[in-house]
């Protein structure tokens, strides 16, 4: 296919098909060689390539969709978001180095920051010229997060906050801490929830990474040790930490990286390729079980795509998802987490005398079958999420 | 689409359609066929011309739906995707009218002289087959022999047609049938999915009501989960099939087989977890669950029993 160079951006006015055109022949045009995770030119990319391609994504007009013109977005639909985050799903590109910031901190700040706080953060959340990291678990609250500690008081105009997070993602790159403390007491669980904005270069954080399975060390401990913020930094009125946080998880189940299931899609055709590219690999293809489960892979990702657009639509239509974000969560994590044991299994074959594709694949999809047993994990355990179907969806009883 | 054409809602025939659903279920066969007919539920799909109200699948997908979770043993979706493909011809008025009942033998041929797996074919009077050549034919049922095969279900048993006597109605060239196959499938994830649905919400409420160690069963964290977990397959099906009713994003139509082979085992899943949570009494033909079982069961034993997955593998391995 023909691909412009630079293509031009569509009218708004124009609607959802036009923006997809766009994106596809702009993304498809733009994307650096060597970032193609599925291609034997891709190198892991460095955090300032993956910033400046992102930021270039921005520039372009594919990023801040649904954002105001006022904070940097475009004043589009989420149907726009939609078919944009279809197009960056169906690229093997590196995942978003800003997602915390564009999908939770950024939606968080247009709905309970103030005037201000909307000018200050949201421009610079979209052109990735400030990071931020998600500072809501602890040691000992991670699933039951009305158990968190991490305590602020209040000083005249200032805050003194004193306590320790633990899992957050980005902390070592992050310049604000989208950060969860409380005003009194655990007995005062859900109450007293008070969230701020907080450099991350103030006096007193500390920032100690944790390895994780993949070898990363992509999350972190963070000490708040007498931090001190202005009231300025606080988003929301005191007491509306609790909704504030409550809203931002159901955004993240619902709708963050909308794309995911395109990438998945993406992901198996990679793997397929792979095992197609060396003649030992491709007699596992001609296996009756393989292909069921290929099939059933398939079955899955439409299933969440049907999920996705479906939350899209309900959304366009002015309906709040509320725990539905739950159904979508449980769906793309345990699905992917399927598909990547699948994939394992079939990369397991590869040698050194493989394919070199089917050698990238083998780097690719090991250490992608161990990064996805965090998908069940983070943004709200399994179990976590099936308690809230039962409760919130099926209206089912409690446990005492 | 016609969707729009007549600012009609898909969810509001499924609601119809459970009252004249239940309707039916008190009466016999023929019975059945009278009440569902003048509720509009054969035609729903058939042209005007034929009596029928001319509106796209969607609008049937409800319906189904609601026989499937009612466990209406009734060959309707057969009925109203024949009545539809069989487009003006006298004999889709017929069908729409519920003068007759027709039934489709998922596998098979005519060129083959045998098919099988089609619902009711006792009880209807015609058979649609595929022909052999990509087409299908409508067969007159006394012309054909039937053998049953009771082993998944003796009250309602599948069926084996011999079809060497076939005596031929009507014909439908390779793009109807095409499309009819097509709209099958969606029609039968519905109806499964639908008999899915049933079965779960009969199950929350039984264990909602049923006390045991002094707290509703539900209560249990290991039961919520698993009601959770059935809900959840239960809606990425319904989620897959409303998906597939549309094009897709370049105006093709989609395919349907991933659709249907995930519906089937989806709601095989919560049917027998539904079986499983009645306890002892799941056991039983004290409660109708085994019907519904039984039922897609006998839908996936027509697509070969998980050969449909297989297919969808194969199909994806060679698009890559
Ligand atoms: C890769 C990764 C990135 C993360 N990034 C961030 C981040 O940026 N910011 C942030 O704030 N947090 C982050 N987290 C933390 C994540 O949100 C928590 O790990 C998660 O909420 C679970 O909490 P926990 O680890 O304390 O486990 P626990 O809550 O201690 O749970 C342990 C196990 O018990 C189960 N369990 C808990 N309660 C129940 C119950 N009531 N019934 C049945 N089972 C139960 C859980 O499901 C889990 O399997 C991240 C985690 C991972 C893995």
């Amino acid at each position: 296919m023909h691909m412009e160079q630079n293509p031009t951006r569509p009218d708004p006015a124009a609607g959802p098909a036009a923006y997809r055109d766009y994106a596809r022949q702009w993304l498809r045009a733009h994307l650096p060689g060597h970032m193609h995770a599925d291609s034997l030119a891709y190198r892991t990319p460095t955090l300032d390539e993956c910033r400046d391609w992102e930021a270039s994504m921005y520039h372009a007009g594919l990023a801040g969709m649904t954002w105001p013109q006022a904070y940097g977005g475009l004043g589009l639909t989420l149907r726009e978001h939609l078919v944009v985050n279809k197009e960056v799903g169906a690229l093997a590109m590196p995942e978003s180095v800003s997602s915390i910031g564009k999908e939770l901190a950024g939606p968080i700040i247009q709905t309970v920051g103030t005037e201000e706080q909307k000018l200050q953060f949201l421009p610079r959340i979209l052109a990735i010229q400030d990071y931020w990291c998600q500072g809501f678990s602890e040691p000992d609250a991670g699933s039951d997060l009305a158990r968190l500690r991490t305590k602020a008081t209040q000083e005249g105009d200032s805050w003194r906050i004193n306590g320790q997070k633990i899992w957050t993602s980005g902390a070592a790159k992050a310049h604000y801490c989208l950060l969860l403390t409380r005003t009194g007491t655990v007995a005062d669980k859900h109450r007293g929830m008070l969230m701020f904005a907080v450099p991350m270069d103030t006096p007193g954080i500390r920032v100690v990474p944790i390895k994780s399975i993949d070898g990363k060390e992509s999350f972190a401990e963070v000490f708040f040790d007498n931090v001190v913020v202005p009231d300025s930094a606080r988003l929301g009125a005191p007491d509306e930490g609790w909704n504030a946080a409550i809203r931002v998880l159901s955004i993240e189940r619902a709708t963050n990286r909308m794309y995911r299931a395109w990438r998945f899609d993406s992901e198996l055709r990679q793997l397929v390729a792979a095992c197609k590219s060396d003649p030992e690999l491709a007699k596992l293809l001609d296996d009756g079980h393989t292909q069921r489960r290929i099939g059933e892979v398939v079955g899955e990702i439409d299933a969440l795509k049907g999920l996705v657009e479906r939350t899209v639509e309900q959304l366009m239509a002015g309906k709040s998802i509320g725990a539905r974000g739950s159904l979508t969560k449980l769906h793309w994590s345990e699905c992917h987490q399927a598909f990547m044991g699948l994939a394992l299994s079939l990369v397991s074959h590869v040698t050194p005398r493989s394919s070199a594709l089917a050698q990238r694949a083998k780097k690719h999809f090991t250490t992608a079958y161990l990064f996805a047993r965090a998908e069940t994990i983070y943004a709200g355990t399994t179990e976590v999420q099936l308690d809230i179907i039962a409760q919130r969806i099926m209206n089912l009883p409690k446990d005492l | 689409m016609s969707t729009t054409d007549h600012d009609l809602k898909p969810e509001e025939f499924g609601q119809a359609a459970a009252a004249a659903i239940t309707d039916a279920l008190a009466h016999d066969f023929r019975g059945a066929a009278q009440v569902l007919a003048s509720a509009g539920l054969c035609g729903v799909c058939a042209t005007e011309d034929a009596g029928g109200l001319a509106l796209d699948i969607a609008f049937a997908l409800p319906i189904v739906a609601e026989a499937g979770k009612l466990r209406l043993h009734w060959p309707l979706l057969e009925t109203v995707l024949i009545a539809k493909a069989l487009g003006d011809s006298p004999l889709a008025a017929e069908l729409v009218s519920g003068a007759r009942v027709a039934t489709w033998a998922l596998q098979g041929s005519l060129a083959e002289k045998f098919a099988g797996h089609a619902r009711c074919a006792p009880d209807c009077d015609w058979v649609l087959v595929a022909d052999g050549n990509g087409g299908a034919a409508l067969v007159d049922r006394a012309s054909v022999e039937i053998q049953e095969d009771a082993a998944l279900d003796p009250e309602h048993p599948q069926s084996w047609l011999a079809l060497d006597k076939a005596q031929v109605l009507a014909t439908l060239d390779a793009e109807t049938f095409a499309t009819l196959q097509r709209e099958g499938q969606i029609l039968i994830a519905g109806y499964a999915n639908g008999a899915a649905e049933g079965a779960l919400s009969a199950t929350a409420e039984y264990m909602a009501t049923r006390v045991q160690f002094g707290r509703p069963l539900s209560a249990k964290q290991a039961v919520r989960h698993l009601l959770a977990r059935m809900r959840l397959v239960q809606e990425a099906s319904n989620a897959g099939i409303e998906r597939v009713l549309a094009p897709d994003e370049y105006g093709s139509v989609r395919r349907t087989a991933p659709v249907l082979a995930h519906a089937l085992a989806n709601a095989a899943f919560v049917i027998e977890k539904a079986l499983h949570l009645h306890g002892g009494m799941g056991f039983t033909w004290e409660l109708p669950l085994h019907h519904a079982l039984r039922e897609v069961r006998k839908f996936d034993a027509a697509f070969g029993a998980g050969a449909l997955a297989r297919q969808n593998g194969r199909d994806f391995i060679q698009s890559v």
